[in-house]
């Protein structure tokens, strides 16, 4: 077998991107190569490429034009923030640029099943997320929800919400990753939380979770509980911000 | 009585209508007003029987002029009554909609003075939402069978799906366990309300801009094990109405006896098993390409408790297989237990790149527990050639020695169109 070439990058996604780009540009076959996060290490094997930002968002740009469905799983493949990953992105990308978007459909190739699996695990997230995310009323009249999602999923999350829920005032925080999004007079703005102090509710508020709470237990039909069914459809880990699940 | 009080009630006596759906449907958010609908629809919790609420699911009132048998509201059952008024059900929708607990509203209600009496107010529940709170939310309205047809039409402008509860499979049924309802005034609405969806649907190909009516289409809902059909008789009748009425879904909702009476029959626990099953063959019906009377027929009336209705019918038919995977159609290989129609539709991608070995297989998803004893690999067979369909069928059973998990109880959630 012929000896893989190793590479290494910078550690951070504009250097992820632009060694890619590197690579499929310089590489006759990107399949032999492999792609590492430098180690910092005294004797590490590999050449190391330098970040290029420019190159990066160029690759995006082109991998938008060429196939929008396959650059739209790497968008989500990226809110995954999973390490170790960086070879299969590189023949996933080279992969792109010879199929197009039928790449997806090509689950048999270990890289695409990579990519894609993992794409569909942040996207099946963001999917429940945009259901299970319960807001607050707060006592100025704003709403506010908390999560604690496995995916940075902040972003498109509160796109999402900036069409479905435009009437109102809204803040997300991602309480893992100390982020937020904020919702007002028309504007949605991203941040960072240096120190979150749990705003006072609304008067209203207790009275409308005891509705839901109250919904909550009425709609089911004791004769057909099952509970392996409710945790298997709405994992355990996310109880923990879910209004009808307090005080169980 | 206040809202708290009457939630409890008017929820309670909604939870035997199974549909859940907030599917179907995609309408852009309104610049001032709130909520928008999403295709795919959004489930926003799952509720202790493991079913997924994604409506606010009430009855506008209790309070029902008819006595249906197997009913928990019918007029003879002693419990508390209640209704709501139209500005605490627009509040409740509101405000559960502003804090992300709800898709939107699934409004329905015991028949009050007369059938047009209870849908008008209805109608204008749903009105006052649209029209003056720009609520952009899904919503699911019930029609009451025998309203006027202007009411049905006001609706279905309004709504994003409306459904006609067919109740019990036969008319005979009908007769003996809701003496007040007649199939006429059921299967009415649902042929008008298919005629307007058909109509609309024209219209808006002219023009963009026309009135949309019930995008997300009419679904029924009858009752299991309350009467004696047989699942045959189920299955012909709900093809019946996915062919001819054009409805987007049939529900069956396993009959939870709810009330004592001579007229029903006495069960241990709900066909829950039952329900399943016919679920199960309802998909088949829907997206893989069977006829009710290839599922099943006079002789076997009913459906295999034990194996699903797809393998079942493979059992039976021993002549159409094995498959080959690189080589066979879309719709041949939807008939092999095991290729569901995700992994039907990824093998068709992933033979243009190559030919799908059986490691391939594992990874694009098909279960080959049980595909392997109907399909080769490139002319190779999983299992050998002599398997007689009896052997196949104690194979199955025992899961090759291992302890075969009990079948679980399934109500899909509405991410299904």
């Amino acid at each position: 077998m012929k000896a893989m070439k190793r590479y290494l990058y910078d550690g951070t996604a504009d250097g992820l991107f632009s060694a890619i780009s590197w690579i499929l540009e310089e590489e006759a076959d990107p399949e032999n190569v492999v792609l590492a996060e430098h180690e910092q290490a005294l004797f590490e094997d590999g050449f190391f490429i330098n970040t290029d930002s420019i190159q990066a968002e160029q690759l995006f740009t082109r991998l938008r034009y060429r196939a929008p469905d396959a650059a739209y799983t790497l968008y989500l493949f990226m809110l995954a923030e999973k390490g170790g990953m960086e070879s299969s992105l590189l023949h996933y990308i080279s992969l792109v640029f010879t199929h197009g978007d039928k790449v997806s459909g090509y689950l048999t190739h270990p890289a695409v099943r990579d990519i894609v699996s993992t794409a569909k695990k942040a996207g099946r997230e963001l999917h429940r997320m945009k259901g299970l995310l319960r807001f607050e009323q707060l006592q100025d009249g704003a709403y506010l929800a908390k999560m604690e999602p496995d995916h940075n999923i902040i972003q498109p999350l509160a796109s999402y919400f900036r069409t479905r829920l435009r009437a109102q005032p809204w803040f997300l925080y991602d309480v893992k990753r100390r982020t937020a999004a904020q919702w007002s007079s028309g504007v949605l703005q991203f941040g960072a939380i240096e120190q979150f102090i749990t705003p006072a509710l609304s008067a209203d508020e207790k009275k409308v979770q005891l509705l839901w709470r109250t919904f909550f237990k009425t709609i089911a039909i004791s004769d057909r509980k099952n509970p392996r069914l409710q945790k298997s459809n709405m994992p355990m880990k996310y109880w923990k911000y879910l209004t009808e699940k307090q005080g169980e | 009585m206040d809202t708290l009080a009457k939630l409890q009630i008017l929820s309670g006596a909604a939870r035997y209508d199974a549909s859940c759906a907030s599917s179907g449907s995609k309408r852009e958010a309104s610049p001032g007003g709130i909520g928008n609908t999403s295709q795919s629809g959004i489930c926003h919790s799952w509720s202790d029987d493991g079913r997924c609420i994604s409506l606010l699911k009430i009855l506008l009132s209790n309070d029902c002029r008819y006595d249906c048998a197997y009913c928990v509201n019918r007029s003879s059952n002693d419990i508390e009554r209640a209704s709501f008024t139209a500005r605490e059900v627009v509040e409740l929708t509101l405000e559960f909609y502003r804090r992300n607990y709800i898709e939107g509203l699934f409004l329905s209600s015991a028949v009050m003075q007369s059938p047009d009496v209870t849908m008008d107010r209805m109608v204008k529940i749903v009105e006052t939402l649209r029209q003056e709170e720009q609520f952009g939310g899904y919503i699911h309205l019930k029609i009451i069978p025998g309203c006027s047809s202007e009411l049905v039409r006001k609706a279905g402008l309004y709504a994003d799906r409306i459904s006609v509860n067919i109740e019990l499979p036969s008319q005979v049924s009908l007769q003996r366990l809701a003496p007040q309802k007649h199939k006429d005034a059921i299967l009415e609405p649902m042929a008008l309300i298919g005629r307007e969806i058909t109509s609309s649907l024209i219209e808006r190909k002219a023009d963009r801009r026309a009135p949309r009516f019930a995008p997300a289409g009419q679904s029924t809902q009858m009752i299991i094990g309350a009467s004696p059909e047989n699942d045959f008789q189920i299955l012909s009748l709900s093809q019946g109405l996915y062919k001819k009425m054009h409805l987007k879904r049939v529900y069956y909702s396993a009959y939870v006896p709810v009330c004592e009476d001579s007229r029903l029959p006495v069960l241990a626990s709900p066909p829950l098993l039952r329900e399943h099953r016919l679920y199960q063959a309802d998909w088949l019906l829907r997206f893989y390409g069977f006829a009710a009377d290839e599922i099943l027929s006079d002789d076997l009336p009913f459906l295999d408790e034990t194996f699903d209705p797809k393998t079942a019918w493979a059992l039976r038919h021993p002549e159409f297989f094995p498959v080959e995977i690189n080589r066979a159609d879309y719709t041949t290989l939807l008939r092999v237990p095991g290729i569901g129609v995700t992994s039907a539709k990824r093998i068709i991608a992933a033979r243009r790149f190559s030919a799908i070995t059986p490691e391939g297989m594992k990874k694009i998803g098909v279960v080959m527990k049980r595909a392997k004893y109907f399909i080769t690999n490139s002319g190779m067979r999983f299992e050998k050639p002599v398997r007689t369909p009896a052997f196949v069928r104690q194979q199955l059973l025992l899961g090759e020695g291992r302890a075969t998990e009990p079948p679980r109880q399934l109500v899909f959630p509405g991410l299904y169109p």
